[in-house]
């Protein structure tokens, strides 16, 4: 499984890519081929608030439906369109086109919280 | 399928795992999570007194009325036993004990490609299969530490299925091939019986002791009530 090193991770699987307070949000390799093939995205609107460690959004899979949770509290600033016609990206580039949200975090601080490269390897790797 | 979900919400703020069994009166189209809502139609729906209801899980549009529905909620195992095909794999074995009781051999299903509008034309990871035919489908929700997986055993046919109920062209012989009924399997398929085989195939196969709950004064204690889903 694909764990690049810039990227911050959540227990729950969601990776955080930071360009100043800007933080980009999707899940990581390991949740997509946990998941399955993706057919439907939900995710939260642009200009809604979200919570860190709660839930914004779902991911359908074939074979389940599960909750998206926000890493970093903040105003979701943009969400990725190309999801609503081909939610597969996230199957086939979880790091890259198949980002989901982008969020202008409200505490960066809460970077600190989430887990390095390392961390989510040995995190899932233990599992 | 709200009874499902506050089945799981229960799990969430600490109650026991739970298994529900119950069957629908009137009969009614269950659509998956995110299925969009053109796929049926609904006058056919209104002509046929079927209701139509949405599933907290995923997936495709289900008929009830002739199936048993189960539902699950636990909390997550940890770690790589709490996947999504590792609880699929865990509860089939539970589904799969109970079917044997009733003497039908399942396994699971191989995944065949993408779904259409509806859930048992086609067969995917999560399903129980006799021989090629689909007995029963699966879906699963996970959701702040918990699981909801809720299925449907099909017990015996309907005159009408989810062709009559869904706009576009379906394949009624081909829905009728591709699955199979605990009736036309010639296996037990009054919902008690049934209801019965599946809990002590649980309780077999996932070594769990089983205290029924919302058992009406009529009943057994010793049975477990099949409950009855109006659809709202």
């Amino acid at each position: 499984m694909r764990v690049p090193e810039e990227l911050r991770y959540s227990a729950e699987h969601e990776w955080v890519a930071v360009a100043g307070d800007r933080a980009r949000v999707g899940i990581t390799d390991y949740a997509q081929d946990a998941l399955g093939d993706v057919v439907y995205v939900q995710l939260p609107e642009p200009g809604a608030t979200v919570t860190a460690a709660e839930s914004c959004g779902e991911v359908e899979s074939t074979k389940s439906v599960s909750d998206v949770y926000a890493p970093v509290s903040g105003r979701v600033a943009e969400t990725n369109a190309a999801l609503t016609d081909t939610p597969e990206l996230v199957n086939s580039d979880p790091y890259g086109d198949g980002w989901m949200f982008e969020v202008e975090m409200s505490d960066p601080a809460e970077l600190e919280s989430l887990l390095d490269a390392a961390a989510y390897r040995r995190m899932t790797e233990e599992s | 399928m709200p009874a499902d979900l506050a089945l799981l919400h229960d799990v969430v703020a600490g109650a026991p795992p739970a298994l529900r069994l119950y069957r629908w009166d009137p009969p009614a189209l269950s659509l998956g999570r995110f299925q969009p809502d053109d796929d049926v139609d609904r006058g056919a729906c209104r002509r046929l007194g079927v209701e139509v209801v949405r599933r907290p899980t995923g997936g495709r549009a289900l008929l009830h009325g002739g199936d048993l529905t189960y539902a699950v909620a636990m909390p997550r195992p940890p770690g790589a036993a709490g996947s999504v095909d590792a609880v699929y794999r865990l509860l089939a074995s539970g589904l799969i004990a109970g079917l044997a009781g009733l003497g039908v051999e399942a396994a699971v299903a191989r995944h065949d490609g993408p779904a259409g509008a509806v859930c048992f034309a086609s067969q995917q990871g999560a399903d129980l299969r006799v021989g090629e035919r689909k007995l029963c489908g699966s879906a699963q929700l996970h959701r702040d530490g918990a699981v909801l997986q809720h299925g449907s055993i099909l017990l015996t046919r309907l005159p009408f299925d989810e062709t009559d109920l869904l706009h576009g062209p379906h394949d009624r012989a081909a829905l009728h091939a591709a699955t199979a009924t605990l009736e036309e399997l010639g296996a037990p398929f009054e919902p008690h019986a049934v209801a019965d085989a599946v809990v002590a195939g649980f309780a077999a196969a996932l070594d769990l002791r089983f205290t029924s709950t919302s058992t009406p004064a009529a009943q057994s204690a010793a049975r477990h009530h099949v409950e009855v889903e109006s659809g709202r």
